[in-house]
């Protein structure tokens, strides 16, 4: 490992010299953004098969007064002399310069893109895994990108800061055997495309294929729900809201029980920007704010939403550095970077399976969560099993997993030991739970 | 012209090098693109502006695709992405032709400054007043096809998206020009969906429904244009074998036309540099032509170019619809809303908020953020979210009528294989018997 390298001499005067020319223009409040990324795509259709290298260079600038701001990002170098346009409407925020604990560069943050060949020979890998897992299964289609990236930020507050960021994201869409052919798809995200393993995305594409082919819905029943990471991961996302931002307490605070609690004790909530190993696993966030582990909820207790340095100003909670900013095109916005539920790492998912007398192990999503907050409902459309004394019965597709969020969070009966990320919003992650009082519906 | 000084002789002798068989397609592709927004007035910062240009060189041979991106025009990234697309001799050093884009323009877009509160009015027009949350972007976008043989015109295109937020709901939609109209058009869909906000979804109803031009406009594009697009009819076999197969009722004409859109958005050429067509995706209820651009069109003659888009320099082209047309009919509105049996229920759908099409299985949603309830083809109470669903091929056979006044029927965002783009349509109205609405919510 290796500290994060400094901005180089002449990137420095550049960035230096642009907020100058803003300053000098009457906007005190500025900030410059200066990003450089490549890109190595490769993609395989039915019929079709892309391979595809991008060098993208960009910058993005904020300025303003007390009296407004603006808002510019474009492609190539940026000029001192812009043109900027007028700044309107709010004043931007621009933080002050925080010290950064000290943080080593992972190291595979140097290691090379993925080779055109290596990286087909991945998702054609991927294919055959599929059809021997699933016969007659095949793949529609498979996209996997693998980037890396480097982006110089200053401020008119002194701000400077350097980062790196290497990411790889995979999508996969499959088609199962019979007619009509049903689907299924994944989207995953990992530091290096090496790091995506054919065998156990093919296996879980497959069961998905298999469980969505041969499952029905239940009419209406209840019992102990297993839910798998993605199903997990999914609901964790659609309660973003709660977690969140300087509204989430007051809207947290409706889920407390008698006790102070808003969960059961299984249930301990961290959002870390420095979480080793993840995907965006960094020093700093978007606005050059160094990032730490939050813990948001610990063994039921809410302690604090998730909070930017400018919301902690009027908001109760300690702020991190979780500003996310995904591309030069995007403005800074709060939002996790990774947020996960602590696993327990001596709970097998075995074990848990086996707990279940009767009920449900519902391993994937299959649409989008419904939420309402006021009324205290959510629904989420899942496929699985249905289980009886700790062994699968049938397959389960069709159906909607719906309850009290107070329910989900409070029912928590385990927790197991395989922690999985997710990009949703940010990288989610949740190992596999088991929670009682939930319904399971026809969709 | 952003690239009226670009030097397109040069940037085709380059590509003539790495066009080695008769059958290759090669191409560079220069865009710039601006966006200005002004975001609602309790955002900051204020004015947003995105200015972007860069180029992609593209090899196409024997259905396998090699596509090189930079951000930047100039000869020299230039010369490097051409290398390294080439198959031949990817060791070789071409030659850096004079690339000089014009300069940029300023960040300036007055037109939209004046439409929130030009919406407002129009709102009140309406004898109702809530807050809503306006987001106005102008869209500019230049481009410029070089082909080792061929170079086209260059093309641009400027139009206006809008969202209004409220605490009930959401609209989006495209526009060509920002006019009076416009503000109208945003304020009567905040209206409607203000008045039908405690509206409960309705039952499942079998029935009729009559659609309007704006929800016609969704079903065309995800039911007629998604289903013959060549790449999503070739996930379920050979494209060509589409063409001929009976797929609506033998009244419904349906073409896309990029040269009939929209002023400011009306195209002669596609993203490919292929002059477009009047295509007749659907004649008499059959198909006739799908839509394919280049890659396609190489598998089969039935297959022509012209349909080609892209949504950005660093992702391929793929064959999409630009403008939709539907063409008229003969039935009055007011017979439309009425059907034969007038006695028997129906719905009226004035817009839809999303459609999705599962291609392999041809099932198909129209997700509408409100209806209203037809009796005697006089337009009767409000329900709430429903979704029109069914199969493709049984669907599009239901048409019982076809209205006789076509109108520019909206626009929306297509987003398909994380593509953003722009699509227009004319249509006119439509009445659909025997269809299946279900409510849009949780399960049972």
């Amino acid at each position: 490992m290796a500290p994060s390298s400094p901005t180089a001499p002449a990137t420095a005067a550049q960035l230096q010299e642009i907020l100058v020319s803003l300053v000098r223009r009457g906007w005190p409040d500025a900030e410059v953004l200066m990003k450089r990324g490549r890109s190595r795509r490769v993609e395989l259709t039915t019929f079709t098969e892309t391979s595809a290298f991008t060098q993208e260079q960009a910058w993005a600038v904020r300025a303003g007064h007390h009296r407004g701001s603006f808002f510019a990002g474009g492609t190539g170098e940026p000029h001192p002399d812009g043109p900027w346009p007028e700044p309107s409407g709010r004043a931007v925020r621009i933080p002050e310069p925080a010290p950064v604990p000290v943080w080593n560069e992972p190291s595979d943050f140097d290691a090379p893109l993925i080779g055109e060949r290596e990286g087909l020979k991945l998702l054609e890998s991927l294919g055959k895994e599929l059809a021997a897992e699933l016969p007659k299964a095949r793949l529609l289609h498979a996209a996997l990108e693998d980037g890396s990236s480097e982006s110089d930020l200053a401020n008119s507050r002194g701000l400077r800061t350097r980062s790196r960021s290497r990411i790889a994201t995979l999508y996969l869409e499959a088609a199962g055997p019979g007619r009509p052919e049903i689907t299924a798809s994944l989207y995953l995200a990992a530091r290096e495309a090496r790091k995506f393993h054919p065998p156990a995305l093919a296996r879980r594409l497959a069961d998905r294929l298999a469980v969505l082919a041969q499952g029905g819905p239940p009419e209406h029943d209840t019992g102990e729900m297993l839910l798998a990471p993605p199903v997990a991961t999914h609901l964790l996302c659609a309660l973003l809201p709660l977690l969140v931002g300087a509204k989430a307490a007051t809207a947290m605070s409706g889920l407390r029980d008698h006790r102070g609690r808003i969960g059961s004790p299984h249930l301990t909530l961290i959002d870390n920007g420095r979480l080793a190993g993840g995907a965006f696993e960094a020093a700093v966030d978007g606005e050059g704010m160094p990032t730490r582990e939050v813990l948001l909820i610990d063994q039921g207790f809410f302690r604090q939403p998730l909070l930017t340095w400018w919301q902690s100003q009027t908001t109760s909670g300690s702020p991190s550095g979780c500003t996310r900013r995904a591309g030069w095109r995007d403005l800074p916005a709060p939002g996790p970077t990774h947020l996960y539920l602590k696993p327990d790492p001596k709970i097998p998912v075995a074990s848990l399976l086996g707990a279940v007398a009767q009920g449900y192990y519902l391993i994937d999503v299959t649409g989008s969560p419904r939420l309402d907050l006021t009324e205290n409902r959510f629904a989420l459309p899942v496929c699985g099993f249905a289980v009886q004394s700790g062994r699968a019965t049938a397959p389960v597709a069709g159906a909607w997993l719906c309850g009290k969020i107070s329910q989900l969070l409070q029912n928590i009966v385990g927790i197991g030991r395989d922690l999985a990320f997710h990009p949703l919003n940010g990288m989610i992650g949740s190992p596999t739970l088991l929670v009682s009082g939930l319904e399971l519906r026809k969709g | 012209m952003p690239f009226s000084e670009l030097d397109t002789a040069a940037v085709a002798r380059t590509l003539s090098q790495i066009a080695e068989k008769p059958e290759d397609v090669v191409d560079a592709y220069f865009e710039r693109r601006e966006e200005i927004e002004l975001p609602p007035d309790d955002e900051g910062p204020g004015l947003r502006a995105w200015r972007e240009e860069g180029f992609a060189i593209r090899l196409v041979r024997d259905g396998k695709t090699w596509l090189a991106t930079r951000d930047v025009v100039d000869g020299r990234p230039f010369a490097e992405a051409v290398r390294q697309v080439a198959r031949a001799l990817p060791s070789a050093t071409y030659p850096e032709p004079a690339l000089r884009p014009g300069p940029p323009l300023a960040l300036a877009a007055p037109e939209l400054l004046d439409f929130p509160a030009a919406v407002t009015r129009a709102v009140r027009n309406h004898h109702v007043g809530f807050p809503v949350r306006i987001t106005v972007r102008r869209h500019r976008r230049w481009v410029q096809v070089v082909g080792p043989r061929l170079v086209p015109g260059a093309e641009s295109e400027t139009f206006y998206s809008v969202t209004a937020e409220m605490a009930w709901g959401r609209h989006g939609g495209l526009f060509a020009r920002l006019d009076a109209a416009a503000a109208e058009s945003v304020a009567a869909a905040t209206v409607s969906l203000f008045r039908a906000r405690q509206s409960s979804p309705p039952e499942r109803f079998e029935g009729a429904a009559v659609l309007a031009p704006g929800a016609v406009a969704v079903l065309l594009h995800e039911a007629v244009a998604h289903a013959l697009e060549a790449d999503v009819l070739a996930r379920g076999g050979n494209p060509e074998l589409a063409v001929g197969v009976s797929m609506a009722a033998p009244t419904v004409d349906v073409l896309d036309d990029p040269s009939a859109a929209p002023e400011g958005v009306r195209r002669a050429t596609d993203d490919e540099g292929a002059p477009v067509l009047r295509r007749w995706l659907l004649r008499g209820g059959v198909v006739e032509q799908p839509l394919a651009d280049a890659l396609w069109a190489r598998t089969s003659p039935v297959l022509v170019p012209g349909a080609g888009r892209r949504g950005s320099r660093h992702l391929p082209p793929g064959p999409r619809s630009s403008h939709l047309e539907l063409l008229a009919g003969d039935t009055d509105d007011a017979d439309l809303m009425a059907g034969e049996d007038r006695s028997a229920p129906a719905l009226f759908l004035p817009e839809a908020s999303r459609g999705t099409l599962d291609p392999l299985s041809g099932a198909f949603a129209l997700h509408l953020p409100f209806a209203r309830r037809l009796r005697g083809g006089i337009l009767a109470e409000t329900v709430g979210p429903c979704v029109l669903r069914g199969r493709v091929a049984d669907l599009l056979t239901r048409v019982a009528a076809i209205g006789r006044t076509s109108v520019a029927a909206g626009a929306g965002w297509c987003a398909k294989g994380g593509q953003k783009m722009p699509v227009w349509a004319t249509a006119p109205m439509l009445r659909l018997e025997g269809v299946t609405v279900t409510p849009d919510g949780t399960p049972d």
